[in-house]
């Protein structure tokens, strides 16, 4: 009964980030965001891309996600220790954000890395909304 | 009983080894010498693979004493600047496999230059003592990376062949 509502509650907050197709990891980070702040009002892909974006300072220089995965997510990246990273934007490398435990190793891992803090549920919902979204 | 077998078997042929690397190799000297059977262990498993070489080359288990690795997988939160970190049982089950397949490697732990960081592979005595005659400048050769960037020159290095003949220093 209550698990009917919130899937319910989730398809109607979330339809204005969610207007083509909905990714599958939304729905449980739409749970967790209302957990974390009741007045959740759905995701943004807008934010989700700033989040993208945004730089801190770090060491000197700046740090932000396109240091790994460059600015155009469907190129692949290098890790400062040289690696190559394959495209993060599942629309060109279908097997991103499929994998509930390795989303969420590297949002840990990374959110850290970047930001020196965890991501919320919230940030997760509406980075993937994002990267969902760019063909 | 099997464990015991296994021990004296290693002992076995770590004492050949040293007795030919004495005549061969020019890096026995004060009983420090360079790590041995650096081969990768045919039971390598693809945990450690996929995990260990994501954000950085695959570093084989014989560059580091199992000490320096126990105190790599202690540390993986702050992972030379970024956040390695796994859950326990992965971290339990790679640590495993580079204990047991480092043991050949009975080098001291040298202790990384900074403070708080893990031993690093490239600041052994053994590695400043193999790459005497390469500079500084050309570890930072856009093509070659940094000193920790093994496969840039040594392109089998990850399956542990550090084989000087076939180095290749890109220009």
């Amino acid at each position: 009964m209550s698990t009917h509502w919130i899937v319910a509650l989730t398809c109607c907050l979330s339809l204005p980030a969610l207007a083509e197709s909905t990714h599958p990891l939304l729905a449980g980070y739409a749970v967790q965001a209302r957990q974390q702040a009741p007045q959740f009002a759905g995701f943004s892909a807008e934010r989700g891309k700033a989040l993208y974006f945004a730089e801190v300072p770090r060491n000197g220089k700046t740090m932000s996600c396109t240091t790994c995965h460059t600015a155009d997510p469907r190129q692949p990246g290098k890790t400062p220790a040289h690696r190559n990273v394959a495209p993060l934007a599942p629309s060109v490398n279908p097997e991103r954000f499929t994998d509930l435990q390795k989303v969420e190793k590297w949002f840990r891992r990374n959110c850290d890395d970047v930001y020196a803090r965890a991501c919320t549920a919230q940030e997760k919902g509406d980075f993937i909304s994002w990267i969902d979204s760019i063909r | 009983m099997k464990t015991l077998a296994l021990a004296a078997v290693g002992g076995l042929s770590l004492t050949l080894l040293v007795a030919t690397s004495s005549v061969a190799d020019d890096d026995n000297h004060n009983g420090y010498k360079r790590p041995k059977r650096l081969a990768l262990p045919s039971d390598a498993p693809l945990l450690w693979k996929e995990e260990c070489a994501a954000c950085h080359m695959l570093y084989v288990p014989a560059l580091l004493p199992a000490e320096a690795w126990r105190q790599q997988m202690q540390t993986l939160e702050q992972h030379y600047g970024s956040n390695a970190s796994l859950d326990a049982q992965q971290a339990r089950e790679i640590l495993d496999f580079l204990l047991r397949s480092s043991a050949a490697n009975r080098l001291p732990v040298e202790p990384s230059a900074t403070a708080g960081e893990p031993p690093r592979i490239s600041q052994t005595r053994w590695f400043a003592h193999k790459h005497d005659e390469v500079s500084a400048a050309t570890f930072q050769r856009a093509a070659v990376g940094s000193r920790a960037n093994c496969v840039a020159c040594h392109h089998g290095a990850e399956r542990g062949d550090f084989d000087e003949d076939r180095v290749k220093i890109p220009r």
